[in-house]
């Protein structure tokens, strides 16, 4: 038989497609759309990853460094002097301060007494 | 005044376009991305056989486009065809399967056709479509591909010259001479 262009196409056009296999839209949607999301994001790993190293190299600093404790100690009680945080008029206008936003937070506020009429 | 609906609508049944699709993909609605895989998987499928032939690794190369698919959605060109873009993919991710079948077998790859694809076998076979199935298998594997994505397309040469990145003008020999091809091995 000869083939012509014509019938080389209409050939073509008539040729069946393959059948894929029956879990593949299955597997296809489960891959995608249903995908459970990750617990955890790779930026989030890299983030937490870098403060770890982070933490890590700061504190190797501090212990191989000496005196070290001894200086970051006095640094600190020298700071916390400086500021006045460890006076106790300060320590008790916090306390005050502190107690009063606790108080407040824990009013309930009364309903309107507005109603709405239904018919 | 009527309540608004909580629930989304389904999708209208017969003619939702593949942009409006992606769209509703896009905003959330799974089962829309669910109408494009039912659209698109059987011939991305074909696709990936006629150029894998393997049915396994066609399987999870179909998988991998519509998978790679979903994650790039945002990055579609409105305006784009969906067919074109995905067998794009596909295609793309066929090639890198190849590549890597001839990195492991070290050289030139036989095809690995089912074994009745044979000249034997061929002689064989008397229906037209199972005759024409075997003669596109025997092509060489660009020929096969061009043929492949001419059946799946029709004439939209342009389209097929995206999916494979190749100049129009090549398209359309390798078309002429695959045809040919076909032509000689069928009028046998």
């Amino acid at each position: 038989m000869n083939y012509h262009d014509d019938d080389l196409d209409r050939a073509l056009a008539a040729l069946p497609l393959e059948e894929p296999p029956a879990q593949l839209h299955a597997r296809i949607m489960a891959a995608t759309v249903h995908r459970p999301a990750p617990l955890v994001r790779s930026w989030e790993l890299w983030l937490v990853g870098t403060f770890v190293a982070l933490a890590a190299w700061l504190t190797w600093l501090l212990v191989s460094a000496p005196h070290a404790m001894e200086r970051l100690v006095s640094t600190v009680t020298g700071t916390l002097d400086s500021t006045g945080f460890t006076s106790e008029y300060t320590v008790m206008w916090m306390a005050v301060g502190i107690s009063a936003a606790w108080w407040i937070s824990q009013l309930s506020v009364p309903r309107s007494r507005r109603t709405v009429r239904t018919k | 005044m009527g309540a608004a609906l909580a629930v989304d609508p389904p999708l209208a049944a017969p003619v939702v376009d593949d942009q409006a699709l992606i769209a509703a993909t896009l905003a959330g609605r799974g089962d829309a991305f669910g109408e494009l895989v039912t659209r698109y998987e059987r011939a991305v499928y074909h696709l990936a056989v006629r150029t894998l032939h393997d049915r396994t690794e066609a399987e999870d190369a179909t998988q991998e486009a519509f998978f790679k698919a979903y994650r790039a959605l945002n990055t579609f060109r409105p305006g784009a065809k969906f067919s074109t873009w995905i067998f794009t993919i596909c295609y793309r991710s066929c090639c890198d399967r190849l590549t890597k079948r001839k990195r492991l077998s070290g050289d030139e790859l036989p095809d690995r056709a089912d074994p009745s694809a044979g000249p034997e076998a061929l002689a064989e076979r008397s229906d037209e479509a199972q005759r024409l199935r075997a003669a596109i298998d025997e092509l060489p594997e660009k020929y096969r591909t061009v043929i492949t994505l001419y059946h799946l397309q029709g004439k939209q040469y342009e389209e097929i010259a995206t999916v494979l990145n190749l100049p129009l003008g090549t398209v359309k020999t390798h078309l002429f001479r695959a045809k040919e091809q076909l032509r000689k091995v069928l009028s046998v």
